[in-house]
């Protein structure tokens, strides 16, 4: 089974070079149905406005930070079962676990390449239609 | 809460387990277990049920490490699994028995060795699922991927926004500056570091990456009172960020295809970083070898200059090599520079000490100083005549001025930091005006006094405002004049005499001398028939309620002019005066007395009382003829000197004291000048030179006229230390 290559992906990061980098990466995988969010509360404005099927957040941003903006998603009655994958620098034991207690559905490593993105991706989509 | 809900909430733990679909813990529900995992925890905890506590916690661990990648997914499952089913039966014991007879040590010893030790032999397994996480540095596998992002359109974004971002952390720095405390403003600046740190790692940056992840670890230890937010570690986040900001402008001038200037050296902010980190002081950065070839006279500052940027040119040299192959310096020089400036290196064994114990200790030194002095006068020791005694008197005489030396040098401290605030000030008010300003400091280790530090401060934050907001021209205006659109504000420090020099200069617009005079003139300050020097003209804008700014601002128009600065420096015993060429710029040059613990004084004696006058304001010391002294009835009395009319002050008539001599030409005469005149002060006697240790007269006698403290002087009496100004006032009062 391979995973829809047409799923909404929304990039919540406030630095637009970085947004750029996940949206070539998410590119090579075939991924390109993309929207992008400055941070939680813009991120969460886009989710009320169209459906979207998959968030790609950053942990460090003003306003709203990522852990934030997952514990939002969480708890609306809507939003709660979306895919949401953690973009941390380091795996930080302290940060990880606290977005895992949250319910993010898995995270991932600054620098990351298209294929562990993708990898990341499929396993998330693929445990979800299991 | 009892053990019976306890044995509950483990029990849906255990069924949860039992009901995975997969036998793998994937991330969700790892999450979903470790909150259950809390919740028996936190349990088991107020039950007191130690067993399930230790276990619990075990669990969570497991399950952390599991999620961390740091133990194989298959290995934990094994564990956790064990793990639930003996919780179940030690929870049953709580239960049925209130205890539990067996023992978890066994499966808390292999739960241990599995957290403890890494699981190196089954990283490829890891690898598959997801990158390696934990303590190893991220990075190294994805940036040797094959399919490295190095797009060009991402680098051109990556330094737009990256110096931007950058950019900010100098203004929150200032904030922090204020309230070091306020977590908020850590968070802002250390935003941008892990940001640009981020999209570094994906497009190889490792310089620009390494550096500021350094950077974000050291923020992120203040950020969790690891460390404290000093001004030392404030001003090397600076440097960071400047060295950062370089670095990504210098990738800025390779895509530009501009000609590559010499790699960025940071090893040693990196060293100093990493020592930051460790809580160690920070060591005083090593003087640059251009810097000490300057104090030393060797070169000039514009030889320098023209060198630095001869060495540039490629292939670059060292500013040695240069100037010794250009015969601008000798190489016995630079050698000599160069062991100076490894001595600074090695030179960091320092440690803090309480600015109050130093204070102790001077004030300490300076009652031994003066008890010393008093044995030494003492007529029943000197009537003894026994030469031994006379020698080792004197021996305690030249080692208690010593100490007393070397314990006010205790108190000195580089001007450095108080430089750097004003750097940062000036960046600040330039920005908010839109003016373009570079700030040049020259003898930044030049010592004052700690206590001078904070007094000086705000006379120079004043200066530093009105150099920018009057001094300053906009850029465009600049343009016109024929200038560089980037105005240069320097900050220069050095010693002479007992004093140390400030000189702030601008090269803005200038005084206008025409100006002033004409604001002068309607203001009633002078009369238009006054000829006044240019000297005097620009003294005017010190003179109280001048202002000649057309429009009022947000930051020099507060209704505070000069005057309220020359107070001030005053005040501090300092001098003031401005040098301006109008249309060149203008600088302010300030003389401060070391520190404010010790005056040099003159003592001299009136009828049978003895006064302290400071040597700084003392001219002369005459005894005028008979000639020169001049009386007209009703108006005040003069004396001649050397062709100057200077008005006779008599100490005595002021204080009211009977004295020896009435006559000037019998007296003597002490010369004093004022902030805008000189007198002649009319005293019996001078005895002597003194270094004499401030007192401070105490709250009721602080507003004296004429008296500006006290002193014990070497026989143990008490002499007044009269202040000049003062003293003038009284005079013309009379």
């Amino acid at each position: 089974m391979s995973v829809n290559k047409n799923l909404k992906i929304l990039i919540v990061d406030d630095f637009a070079t970085m947004r750029k980098v996940i949206r070539n990466l998410l590119k090579q995988g075939g991924f390109e149905n993309v929207v992008e969010a400055e941070d939680g509360v813009a991120a969460l404005k886009v989710l009320k406005s169209q459906p979207v099927d998959f968030i790609i957040s950053d942990w460090n941003m003003p306003n709203m930070s990522g852990l934030e903006l997952l514990k939002a998603v969480r708890s609306d009655d809507e939003l709660k079962a979306l895919p949401f994958l953690m973009v941390t620098a380091e795996a930080l034991k302290d940060n990880v676990v606290a977005a895992v207690k949250a319910g993010v559905s898995n995270y991932i490593v600054k620098p990351f390449t298209a294929e562990v993105l993708n990898e990341k991706i499929e396993k998330i989509v693929k445990s979800l239609a299991a | 809460m009892d053990y019976a809900e306890l044995r509950r909430e483990i029990d849906e733990m255990a069924s949860s387990f039992l009901f995975l679909e997969k036998k793998e813990i994937d991330i969700p529900t790892a999450g979903q277990f470790l909150n259950q995992i809390e919740t028996v925890t936190g349990h088991a905890e107020t039950l007191l049920a130690g067993e399930i506590n230790r276990l619990a916690g075990g669990l969570g661990q497991l399950l952390e490490k599991v999620v961390l990648d740091a133990v194989d997914a298959a290995v934990g499952f094994g564990l956790f699994e064990r793990g639930i089913v003996l919780l179940q039966s030690v929870a049953d014991g709580y239960c049925n028995a209130g205890r539990y007879d067996g023992s978890i040590d066994g499966y808390m010893g292999e739960l241990a060795g599995a957290i403890g030790i890494p699981v190196e032999a089954n990283r490829e397994e890891a690898e598959s699922g997801a990158p390696q996480a934990g303590e190893a540095p991220a990075g190294a596998d994805a940036a040797s991927g094959s399919d490295r992002v190095q797009d060009e359109s991402l680098l051109k974004d990556f330094i737009t926004e990256g110096l931007e971002y950058i950019g900010e952390i100098e203004v929150n720095i200032l904030n922090l500056e204020q309230e070091p405390d306020n977590k908020d403003y850590i968070n802002a600046i250390f935003r941008p570091f892990h940001s640009v740190k981020g999209v570094a790692s994906f497009l190889n940056l490792d310089g620009i990456r390494t550096l500021a992840h350094d950077l974000e670890t050291l923020l992120d230890k203040a950020r969790n009172e690891a460390l404290p937010v000093t001004p030392e570690l404030i001003d090397l986040i600076l440097d960071g960020s400047d060295t950062l900001k370089a670095m990504i402008g210098q990738l800025r001038d390779e895509m530009e295809g501009r000609e590559a200037t010499a790699v960025i050296d940071t090893s040693d902010i990196e060293r100093r970083i990493k020592l930051a980190e460790q809580g160690a002081d920070l060591p005083k950065q090593p003087k640059k070898l251009g810097t000490i070839l300057v104090e030393e006279g060797v070169i000039n500052e514009e030889e320098l200059e023209q060198a630095l940027e001869r060495s540039q040119i490629p292939p670059p040299r060292k500013l040695g090599q240069t100037l010794i192959s250009e015969g601008i310096a000798s190489p016995k020089d630079v050698s000599r520079a160069l062991r100076k400036q490894a001595q600074q290196v090695t030179d960091s064994n320092t440690i803090r000490v309480d600015i109050k114990k130093l204070d102790d200790l001077i004030d300490m030194v300076g009652e031994l100083v003066i008890t010393q002095s008093m044995i030494r006068q003492s007529e029943t020791l000197q009537s003894l005549g026994d030469r031994k005694i006379v020698r080792d008197i004197s021996q305690l005489a030249s080692i208690t001025s010593e100490l007393q030396r070397s314990s006010t040098v205790l108190r000195m401290i580089p001007i450095k930091q108080t430089f750097q605030r004003m750097s940062r000030l000036v960046r600040d008010l330039s920005k908010n005006s839109g003016k373009l300003v570079n700030v040049v400091t020259v003898g930044e280790d030049t010592e004052i006094d700690r206590n001078m530090v904070d007094e000086i401060y705000n006379p120079l934050v004043h200066m530093i405002r009105n150099a920018v907001d009057h001094g300053m021209e906009l850029p465009e205006d600049r343009i016109k004049a024929g200038k560089p659109e980037r105005g240069t504000i320097k900050l220069k420090a050095f010693h002479r005499g007992g004093n140390i020099v400030l000189e702030i200069s601008d090269d803005g617009r200038g005084l206008s001398r025409e100006k002033i005079r004409q604001k002068a003139i309607k203001n009633g300050l002078i009369s238009p028939t006054d000829a006044l020097t240019d000297q005097e003209i620009n003294r005017l804008i010190l003179l109280p309620g001048f202002s000649t700014a057309d429009k009022i601002t947000d930051v020099s128009g507060r209704g505070v002019g000069m005057d309220v600065v020359k107070q001030a420096v005053e005040k501090l015993r300092g001098k003031m005066d401005i040098q301006s060429t109008e249309g060149k710029g203008t600088t302010f040059v300030t003389g401060f007395p070391l520190t404010m613990a010790i005056i040099d004084g003159m003592i001299v004696k009136v009828g049978s009382e003895r006064y302290i006058l400071p040597t700084v304001a003392i001219r002369q010391l005459i005894r005028p003829d008979r000639a020169s002294y001049n009386c007209i009835v009703g108006e005040a009395e003069t004396i001649n000197v050397m062709g100057r009319l200077l008005p006779l002050v008599r100490l005595h008539k002021l204080f009211d004291i009977e004295p020896v001599n009435r006559n000037p030409w019998e007296a003597t005469l002490v010369v004093m000048e004022g902030e805008k005149r000189s007198k002649c002060l009319l005293v019996d006697e001078i005895l002597g030179k003194e270094e004499v240790v401030i007192k401070n007269l105490g709250e009721s006698l602080k507003r004296i006229r004429g008296v500006s403290g006290g002193a014990i002087l070497g026989d143990g009496n008490v002499g007044l230390i009269l202040d000049p100004e003062g003293l003038f006032e009284m005079a013309e009062a009379n």
